[in-house]
């Protein structure tokens, strides 16, 4: 019997994603240490540029500081997750501990997103902008899910090639996640 | 909590009426600090409710989170309404990228030297046009 073998697809990925998980106790002044470790994670870990690698330490910023001020109260932990697909995507996980004043289910917090990150909202407080303007903006993907314990679960993913490619009308104006700014 | 400065410094003008100043940032702007240091500017806010024009020297300031954005977008509120104006100078690459992708560089404009930013702060506006 003749046997073939079957070549890989080249288009997709195969080495191993890298997955990084950290505990981080619930407290603003330790956040600027994921800043800088996610700068230099995806600096020399990803194949995403140097604009990119600012612009994912202000996700990890704005989803943390979500966390803990919102999904936590003080003394616990959130956990934050990085998962690099090499040559595909970067994926982030935030996930709080679900013990915060403020209740507020995915369902729930996907509504507000959405509205904020409709061009006709105006901001018009001092805070409101980090998820709708700031994360919805510098993503793919931006999911949130409820966690067993009444928190939530906030998960971002960032494809190195645009999946909209067939959208892509050409024009950076309408392509913002994939503007290059030459300053 | 994460280092962050503020200083300020009067600018010299000529025309009576007026209060200008060059607030200088460095550092980083975020959770741990940002409603600490804003204090600073509405310390300035409020002893200078009308006419007041500033301008902000980014040059050193590492990071800004969304935050200090809503800080700075309410102190433009207030100053636009009290006839003054801001400008912003010297952003490094990624703090530029942050007030484009919020929106900021449409109602505030950022300018490469402090010359230029100084010059379009105390520019008087052309006539026919609303102070701003």
């Amino acid at each position: 019997m003749d046997t073939q073998q079957i070549p890989s697809n080249p288009a997709v990925p195969t080495e191993k994603p890298m997955e990084i998980t950290i505990t981080l106790p619930t407290n603003a002044y330790f956040v600027s240490g994921i800043r800088d470790f996610t700068l230099g994670l995806i600096r020399n870990m990803t194949e995403f540029s140097d604009q990119w690698a600012f612009r994912f330490q202000s996700v990890v910023d704005e989803l943390c500081n979500n966390a803990i001020e919102y999904g936590s109260k003080p003394g616990d932990n959130i956990i934050i997750t990085f998962i690099n697909h090499p040559k595909d995507n970067i994926e982030i996980i935030v996930k709080d501990s679900g013990s915060g004043k403020v209740k507020i289910t995915a369902e729930e917090l996907t509504s507000i997103v959405k509205e904020r990150t409709n061009p006709q909202y105006i901001h018009t407080g001092i805070r409101g902008r980090g998820l709708s303007k700031i994360v919805s903006e510098w993503t793919d993907e931006l999911v949130f899910n409820n966690t067993g314990n009444g928190g939530i679960e906030a998960r971002i993913k960032k494809y190195l090639k645009d999946p909209n490619l067939s959208q892509n009308t050409g024009n950076p104006l309408e392509n913002p996640t994939h503007l290059v700014l030459n300053v | 909590m994460t280092q962050a400065n503020i200083t300020i410094e009067d600018i010299p003008v000529s025309t009576e009426g007026i209060t200008a100043k060059i607030v200088r940032f460095q550092g980083q702007l975020d959770e741990s600090n940002v409603d600490e240091k804003a204090k600073f500017i509405y310390e300035i806010l409020e002893k200078n409710p009308k006419n007041l024009f500033l301008l902000f020297d980014f040059e050193e300031l590492e990071y800004m989170n969304s935050k200090s954005i809503g800080y700075l977008t309410d102190w433009y509120g207030k100053i636009t309404e009290g006839g003054g104006k801001i400008t912003i100078a010297k952003t490094r690459s990624n703090i530029l990228d942050i007030l484009q992708v919020v929106g900021l560089t449409q109602l505030i404009n950022c300018y490469t030297t402090i010359e230029e930013a100084k010059l379009a702060l105390l520019q008087k506006p052309a006539e026919g046009e609303a102070a701003s």
